[in-house]
C-alpha cells in the first residue's frame, strides 16, 4: 500500500519535499550555530595575538628556526630600566671572554645585532638592531643566567603574520607562547 | 574603604614588580652624567581596520559573484574577483585567517567554553556558509584565494574517470573529521599546519608544503581545482548547504538542447549527463540493494568507531601534553644525562608528575570519546557514499550537481542557448 | 600572428620559470646549510680561542670567517627574496600569456560515441569506495596491532635501574678480579674498553705493589700515629666550619725561593676543589674532558700515592655537562673520615674509596642541571656522606652509606641551584646539618634528614657556605644579606646588608664573625648584635675562604697573597705576603703544615 502511494507521488514531488526539508535543516543549523556562538564571539578584547611570556621562556632557540617567516618575527627586546648597564654583559660577551672588546671572537650575538654605547664609568647602554636580530635568544640566555634578565624575547607585532596556529607555539618547549588580547600585545619588563 | 583598595592594589603591584625583577642581580645604576633612559616603543598595528576591510571585501566579493552567476550568467567578473582575492586575501593578507581554517576555531569554541572566538573568525566561517545556503558556493568561485589561485592557472581540463573522482571525493570529509577531532581536543590545527598554499602566499615557509602546493598548482593547470575537489574540508561543508540552496546556479534559462558542451567545460565535473535507466533489474532488486546498504551502514559506523577508539592512544600522540608525558615517562624509567629542552622546561618550571598524569589522563579520555565519534562519522561518510552510489535516477537533460558546483561560471559561455 | 607571439612568450617564460625555480631551490638549501651564521667552523674556532687566549692569528681567523659567514648569509637571503619576486613576476607573465593564448580556443568535443553509462560508473565507484574503506580499516587494524603494548618488548629494567655499582673490596688480590668483571659486564662494547682495561690493570698492579708496600704501615698508622692527629677532613676543616685546631703553623713562606716549602707538585688535572688532610695523606680531585680523578698524596714527601678514576659508572654522561671556566668539572672538595674518602664531580658521579685507593662503590646521581657547574662539597657525618644536590632538575640532599653507597636518607628541597656546601653546626649537644640555598637556610638532623628549621632569607645565586659558632648559624650571600640564626629554634637574630661575600665563606668565633667579599674588603661583625666592628680594604679579590687556626685568620686572595689577621676583637692585619701562585682553593691545616692548592699546583708548607 505504502509503495503504491509513493509510486503515485511522482519522484519530482518527493524530491521537492526532500529539498524543502533539506533547506529547513540547513537554515536551522546555521541559526543554531550562530546562536550557540554569538555569546562566545568577542570583538576587540578577544585573545588574538601570539606572544611570549618571558618568565616562562627557556631560550631553547626554536623561535629562530620554526617561525614561518624567512627571518623570525621573534626579536630580542631590551628593558633599559632593568638593565644593570654592566661592562661585562652576559648577553653581549660570550662566557669565558678574556678581553672586553668588540672583536668577533668575544661577542655573543651571531649577527652582531647588539651594540653598546659608553654612558659613564662604568656603565654601558645596550641597544638591539632589530633588522639584524634573528631571535636566536643566545643573548637572552646569557643575560638571564649572568645578568638582570633585561634582554628577553618578544614577538614583534608588526612582523608577525598571526597564523591561526603559531608554528613556534606548537614546538615551544615551555608553553611560553599563548594568545593575548590587544591590550597586552607585548609582555614588557619595563 | 577606597583607600583600602588602593593600598591593596599598590601592594599587589609591588609584588608583580618583585616577580619581574626577581633576576635583579645587579643594582640599578645611579647615573651621574644625567643620563636619560631611552624611550622604547613597540609598534602595535591596528588590526581592526584591516579586519573590517576583510569582512567588507568578503561580503562585497561574494555578493558580486552571486550577482554575476545567478543574475547575469557571466564569468568575466569572477576572473576579476579571483585576481583581487589572490592579491588581497592571498598575498597581501598572507592567507590568515581563512574560512577553511576557521572551521577549527568554531569547532573548538562550540565544545570549549573557555576558548574565545574572535568575531572576525566567526564571520569568516559563517558568511560563506550563509551565502552557500542562499546562492550556492559563490565563495569557492573566486573569493577563496585558494580556489581563485587554482582557477587562474587552470588552462585545460583533462577529466579523470568519474568513478575515481567519486572515491577521492571522500577525502575532504575524512580530512574534515580529523581536523575537527584534533581541533576540539586542542591538539593541533591540522588544516593550518598542512596548508599547501599559505607558503606560496607568504613567499616562504616549510619547503615540503610549498612543493606540495606547487605540485597542486601544476596539476590544476590540467585538471580543474584538485585542492577544492579532493582535499578542501570547507568545500565539503559548503556542499551540504549549496545542495539545498535557495537560489541555484542554472546554466541557461532557456530549454536545454542536450548539446553536451557544458558537460565538457565544467572543471569540477559537476554537470550530470542525461541518463536513461537501462539496467536490467527489477525495482525490487534495486530496493533490496539499498536496504542491504542501509543495514550495513550501522555496522560500518560501529566498526569505524571501534577502530578509531582502539587507535585513540596513537592519535593522541599529536597532543603536546601526551608527547611531554611520554618523554617524561621515558626519562623517569631510564634517566638520560642530556635532557631535551622540553624536559628541561618541564622540570625547570617545577612541573610535577601528578599534574602531568592528570592532564594526560584527561586528554586520553577526550581522545577515546572523540576518536570514537570521529570513527563513527568516517563510517557514516563511507556508508552514505555507498548508498548514494546505489541510487538510480533517470534524467533527460543536463543538470548541475549543486553540491559539487563551485559557481565558476565556465559553462555559461559554452551553452549555445545563452548566445541567442 | 598575435597567437604565435603569445605562445612564444608563454614557452620562454615557462622555461625561465623551471630553470629559475631549480636555482632557487638549490640556493634555498645552501642557505639552510649555512644555518644562520652558526657556521660550525667559527664555533669550534671560538671554543679553541676560549681555551688558549691571546692567539692573534686565531682571533684574526675567527674575525675573517665570522664576517664572511654573515656576509654570505645576508647576501643569500637577499638573493632568495629577489629570486622569489622575479619568479612570481615571470609566473604572472606566463599565466597571462597562456590564458590569452587559450582564451579563444574552445574545445568543441565531438559527440561521444558511447553514451555515458552512469550505472556502470556508479558500480565501479562503489567498488573503489569499498576498496578504500577496507584498505583504511586494514591499515588502522595493522597500526593498532603493531602499537599494542603486548607486542612491545618489555623494557629491560634490570640493567637500567641498576645504576649502583658496588664493588666490595676485601683485599687487594680479590679486588682486581671483580672490578674487571664489572667493567666488562657494564659496557660490553664500549670503544674505550681496551684502554680502560689497560688503565685498570695498570692501576691495580701499581696498587698491588702499593698495597704490599704500604699495607703494613697503613694498618698500624691508626693506633700508632707517626703524624699529627689533627685532621682536615673536608672543605674548610672537619665540620666545614673554617676552624682548625692545628698548631705550630709556619708564619711565612714563598714558592719562588722555596722558603718553608716542603714539596710542590703540578696538579695532574685541573679543579677548584680544596685539599683535605687525614693522617699522612692529602686528598683532592681533578677533572677535565678526558677523566675525573681522585688523588692521594703523601703529606710528608709529596709523592703521589694513588689515583682513582671515576670511570665505568652506569648513568655517567658520555658528554661532559656545560660548566664555566671558573667552576669546572671538579669544584667540589672531597671528604674523608680517615677510613674512606669520597669525591663528586660535576657529572654527578660520586666515588668512594678506602685509604689505599680501592674503589668501594661508585654511582651517578643524575647529571645536575647547573649553569656554572656543580660545586657543593661533600661532608662526612658518622658513617654517611652527605651530598647537597641543589640543581635545577630535582634539588635534594642525600646521605649515602660510606661502606656500601646505599642511600640512607634523601630529602627533596625547594631551593634553586646552589653552589655552597653543607656544614655541621653544634647546637647545644646536638649536631645539625646546615645547608644554604635560595631562598632559605635550612637545618636538618644529619642522622635522619629530618628538617629542624628553615629560614627564608636569601636570594640570587648562593655560593658561600654557612658557618656556626656557639649555637648560632651565620649565612650570607652577595646581592642578598647576612643573617644570624639561632640554631636552637631557627629564629632570626639579626641581619645586615653592608658587606656580603660572593664565593668566600664566612668564619666565626664566639664573639666575632669574619668575612671576605669578592671585591677585597675583609670585615668583622659582632656575633651578638650584628654590629660592624672593623673593615680592611685590601684592593684584591677573595674566592678562597678564611680559616681560623692558632687564634689567627688565614686568608688567601686570588692573586696568591696570604693575609693573616688576628682572630680577636681588634682584628688587626698581622702579615700579608706573596706566595707566588694564584690561589682560589681554601688551604688545609694540620700541625705544623699547611697544604695549599693553587691554580696549577699543590704544595705543602712546613714550619720545619
Amino acid at each position: 500500500m505504502k509503495q503504491k502511494n509513493e509510486h503515485k507521488n511522482s519522484p519530482i514531488a518527493r524530491r521537492r519535499f526532500l529539498r524543502l526539508f533539506g533547506s529547513a535543516v540547513a537554515g536551522g543549523s546555521i541559526l543554531a550555530v550562530t546562536g550557540g556562538l554569538i555569546g562566545k564571539a568577542r570583538g576587540e578584547e578577544a585573545s588574538l595575538y601570539w606572544q611570549i611570556d618571558p618568565q616562562k621562556c627557556t631560550q631553547c632557540g626554536r623561535c629562530e628556526t620554526h617561525c614561518v617567516l624567512p627571518i623570525s618575527a621573534v626579536k630580542c627586546i631590551h628593558a633599559n630600566k632593568v638593565c644593570g648597564y654592566c661592562d661585562l654583559c652576559g648577553g653581549y660577551y660570550r662566557s669565558n671572554v678574556k678581553e672586553l672588546n668588540t672583536a668577533a671572537e668575544n661577542l655573543m650575538c651571531p649577527t652582531g645585532a647588539i651594540t653598546r654605547k659608553y654612558v659613564e664609568d662604568p656603565y654601558f647602554e645596550y641597544t638591539i638592531n632589530e633588522d639584524l636580530c634573528n631571535g636566536c635568544g643566545k643573548c637572552v640566555k646569557g643575560c638571564s643566567s649572568f645578568g638582570n634578565g633585561s634582554l628577553y624575547l618578544q614577538i614583534k607585532r608588526d612582523l608577525c603574520t598571526d597564523c591561526n596556529e603559531c608554528k613556534i607555539a606548537t614546538v615551544c618547549a615551555s608553553n611560553a607562547i599563548t594568545r593575548v588580547p590587544l591590550s597586552v600585545a607585548y609582555k614588557l619588563k619595563d | 574603604m577606597k583607600n583600602c583598595r588602593k593600598i591593596g592594589l599598590l601592594s599587589s603591584l609591588l609584588m608583580a614588580v618583585g616577580m619581574a625583577f626577581a633576576q635583579n642581580r645587579f643594582p640599578k645604576p645611579d647615573f651621574e652624567s644625567g643620563y636619560q633612559y631611552p624611550d622604547m616603543t613597540y609598534p602595535i598595528p591596528d588590526e581592526t581596520l584591516w579586519t573590517a576591510l576583510d569582512i567588507f571585501l568578503l561580503i562585497a566579493l561574494m555578493s558580486f559573484v552571486a550577482w554575476a552567476v545567478i543574475r547575469k550568467r557571466t564569468r568575466k567578473p569572477i576572473i576579476w574577483v579571483s585576481i583581487i582575492s589572490v592579491a588581497y586575501f592571498g598575498f597581501f593578507r598572507s592567507g590568515c585567517v581563512c574560512s577553511i581554517g576557521s572551521i577549527q576555531n568554531v569547532a573548538l569554541a562550540l565544545v570549549d567554553n573557555s576558548y574565545v572566538l574572535p568575531i572576525s573568525v566567526f564571520l569568516f566561517f559563517m558568511l560563506p556558509v550563509v551565502f552557500a545556503f542562499l546562492f550556492g558556493r559563490v565563495f569557492c568561485a573566486g573569493v577563496c584565494p585558494f580556489g581563485a589561485l587554482q582557477e587562474l592557472v587552470n588552462l585545460k581540463n583533462y577529466r579523470l574517470p568519474k568513478a575515481v573522482t567519486t572515491a577521492l571525493g571522500m577525502i575532504p570529509w575524512i580530512y574534515l573529521v580529523f581536523a575537527l577531532l584534533y581541533a576540539i581536543t586542542r591538539s593541533s590545527f591540522i588544516i593550518c599546519r598542512f596548508d599547501p598554499f599559505i607558503g606560496i602566499f607568504r613567499l616562504g615557509g616549510d619547503i615540503g608544503l610549498i612543493l606540495f602546493g606547487v605540485l597542486l598548482l601544476i596539476t590544476s593547470v590540467f585538471i580543474g581545482r584538485p585542492f577544492c575537489r579532493f582535499l578542501c574540508p570547507y568545500g565539503a561543508l559548503l556542499s551540504l548547504f549549496s545542495r539545498v540552496s535557495i537560489w541555484k546556479v542554472e546554466i541557461t534559462q532557456k530549454p536545454c538542447i542536450n548539446c553536451e558542451l557544458c558537460h565538457h567545460a565544467c572543471p569540477v565535473d559537476a554537470i550530470r549527463a542525461p541518463y536513461d535507466n537501462k539496467v536490467k533489474e527489477t525495482r525490487l532488486e534495486g530496493v533490496k540493494r539499498i536496504m542491504h546498504y542501509c543495514i550495513v551502514l550501522p555496522l560500518i559506523i560501529v566498526a569505524g568507531a571501534f577502530l578509531m577508539q582502539s587507535f585513540s592512544g596513537q592519535l593522541s600522540r599529536v597532543h603536546k601534553e601526551v608527547k611531554l608525558y611520554d618523554m617524561v615517562m621515558q626519562h623517569e624509567a631510564d634517566p638520560q644525562d642530556i635532557l631535551s629542552v622540553e624536559l628541561e622546561a618541564f622540570y625547570g618550571q617545577g612541573g610535577t608528575l601528578e599534574e602531568l598524569t592528570e592532564a594526560y589522563n584527561a586528554v586520553q579520555a577526550d581522545f577515546r570519546l572523540y576518536a570514537a565519534i570521529a570513527g563513527a562519522l568516517i563510517g557514516l561518510v563511507i556508508g552514505l557514499t555507498l548508498i548514494s552510489l546505489s541510487l538510480k535516477r533517470t534524467r533527460t537533460l543536463y543538470e548541475i550537481d549543486h553540491a559539487a558546483c563551485v559557481a565558476c561560471g565556465k559553462c555559461f559561455s559554452y551553452c549555445p542557448q545563452n548566445k541567442i | 600572428m598575435k597567437k604565435a607571439i603569445l605562445r612564444n612568450i608563454a614557452i620562454v617564460s615557462a622555461i625561465f620559470i623551471v630553470t629559475f625555480s631549480i636555482m632557487l631551490i638549490t640556493n634555498y638549501f645552501q642557505v639552510r646549510g649555512t644555518t644562520p651564521l652558526q657556521a660550525e667552523v667559527v664555533e669550534t674556532l671560538k671554543e679553541l680561542n676560549d681555551q688558549q687566549a691571546g692567539n692573534p692569528a686565531l682571533q684574526e681567523q675567527i674575525r675573517q670567517l665570522d664576517l664572511l659567514a654573515r656576509k654570505a648569509y645576508f647576501v643569500r637571503m637577499d638573493h632568495l627574496m629577489t629570486g622569489v619576486y622575479i619568479l612570481l613576476g615571470m609566473l604572472a607573465v606566463f599565466i597571462i600569456s597562456a590564458r590569452f593564448y587559450f582564451a579563444h580556443e574552445k574545445e568543441i568535443p565531438g559527440k561521444e560515441i558511447d553514451p555515458i553509462d552512469e550505472w556502470a560508473i556508479k558500480t565501479q565507484a562503489r567498488k573503489y569506495v569499498v576498496w578504500a574503506a577496507v584498505g583504511l580499516a586494514a591499515i588502522a587494524l595493522i597500526m593498532v596491532v603493531m602499537t599494542s603494548p603486548y607486542l612491545q618488548k618489555p623494557p629491560s629494567g634490570e640493567e637500567n635501574k641498576e645504576t649502583e655499582m658496588i664493588v666490595q673490596a676485601v683485599d687487594a688480590d680479590e679486588q682486581a678480579m671483580p672490578q674487571e668483571a664489572v667493567t666488562e659486564e657494564a659496557i660490553p662494547d664500549a670503544p674505550t674498553e681496551e684502554e680502560e682495561k689497560e688503565f685498570i690493570t695498570e692501576d691495580t698492579t701499581s696498587q698491588d705493589i702499593e698495597a704490599e708496600a704500604v699495607e703494613a704501615p697503613a694498618v698500624e698508622a691508626a693506633p700508632q700515629p707517626v703524624v699529627s692527629k689533627v685532621t682536615h677532613h673536608a672543605f674548610r676543616g672537619n665540620q666545614s666550619n673554617g676552624i682548625s685546631s692545628a698548631k705550630g703553623l709556619p708564619a711565612r713562606w714563598d714558592l719562588s725561593n722555596g722558603t718553608h716549602i716542603a714539596w710542590r707538585q703540578e696538579v695532574p688535572r685541573r679543579g677548584y676543589n680544596s685539599p683535605v688532610i687525614s693522617g699522612n695523606r692529602v686528598f683532592f680531585s681533578g677533572a677535565d674532558e678526558e677523566a675525573r680523578e681522585l688523588y692521594c698524596y703523601d703529606l710528608t714527601t709529596g709523592e703521589k700515592l694513588w689515583t682513582l678514576t671515576a670511570a665505568n659508572i652506569p648513568g655517567s654522561p658520555a658528554q661532559m655537562p656545560q660548566t664555566t671556566e671558573d667552576t669546572g668539572l671538579a669544584a667540589s672538595t672531597v671528604a674523608t673520615n680517615g677510613n674512606q674518602v669520597c669525591a663528586i664531580f660535576a657529572t654527578g658521579d660520586i666515588i668512594c674509596a678506602d685509604m689505599e685507593g680501592r674503589q668501594l662503590w661508585a654511582k651517578n646521581l643524575g647529571v645536575p642541571d647547573n649553569h656554572y657547574g656543580y660545586a657543593s662539597s661533600l661532608l662526612i657525618f658518622g658513617q654517611t656522606v652527605i651530598v647537597q644536590y641543589d640543581n635545577r632538575n630535582t634539588p635534594k640532599v642525600m646521605a649515602f652509606d660510606l661502606a656500601t653507597g646505599a642511600e640512607r636518607w634523601s630529602k627533596s628541597r625547594t631551593e634553586k641551584v646552589t653552589w655552597s656546601s653543607p656544614i655541621i653546626a653544634s647546637v647545644g649537644n646536638a649536631s645539625q646539618l646546615v645547608l644554604m640555598g635560595n631562598p632559605a637556610i635550612t637545618g636538618y638532623n644529619p642522622q635522619t634528614g629530618e628538617q629542624l628549621w628553615r629560614v627564608e632569607c636569601l636570594s640570587g645565586e648562593v655560593g658561600s657556605s654557612a658557618c656556626s659558632a656557639n649555637g648560632i648559624i651565620f649565612g650570607a650571600s652577595e646581592y642578598s644579606k647576612l643573617v644570624a640564626i639561632n640554631g636552637a629554634d631557627g629564629s632570626l637574630l639579626w641581619e645586615s646588608v653592608e658587606y656580603l661575600p660572593e664565593v668566600s665563606s664566612p668564619v666565626a668565633t664566639k664573639d666575632n664573625l669574619y668575612l671576605a667579599t669578592s671585591y677585597g674588603v675583609v670585615v668583622s661583625f659582632d656575633t651578638q648584635t650584628g654590629e660592624l666592628r672593623k673593615e680592611h680594604e685590601l684592593n684584591t679579590e677573595f674566592y678562597s675562604s678564611p680559616v681560623i687556626a692558632e687564634g689567627k685568620i688565614y686568608l688567601f686572595s686570588n692573586d696568591g697573597k696570604m693575609h693573616i689577621f688576628a682572630a680577636n676583637d681588634e682584628f688587626n692585619l698581622i702579615d700579608s705576603f706573596e706566595t707566588g701562585e694564584r690561589t682560589f682553593a681554601t688551604p688545609a691545616f694540620t700541625d705544623g703544615k699547611i697544604v695549599v692548592r693553587t691554580e696549577k699546583s699543590i704544595y705543602c708548607v712546613s714550619a720545619n
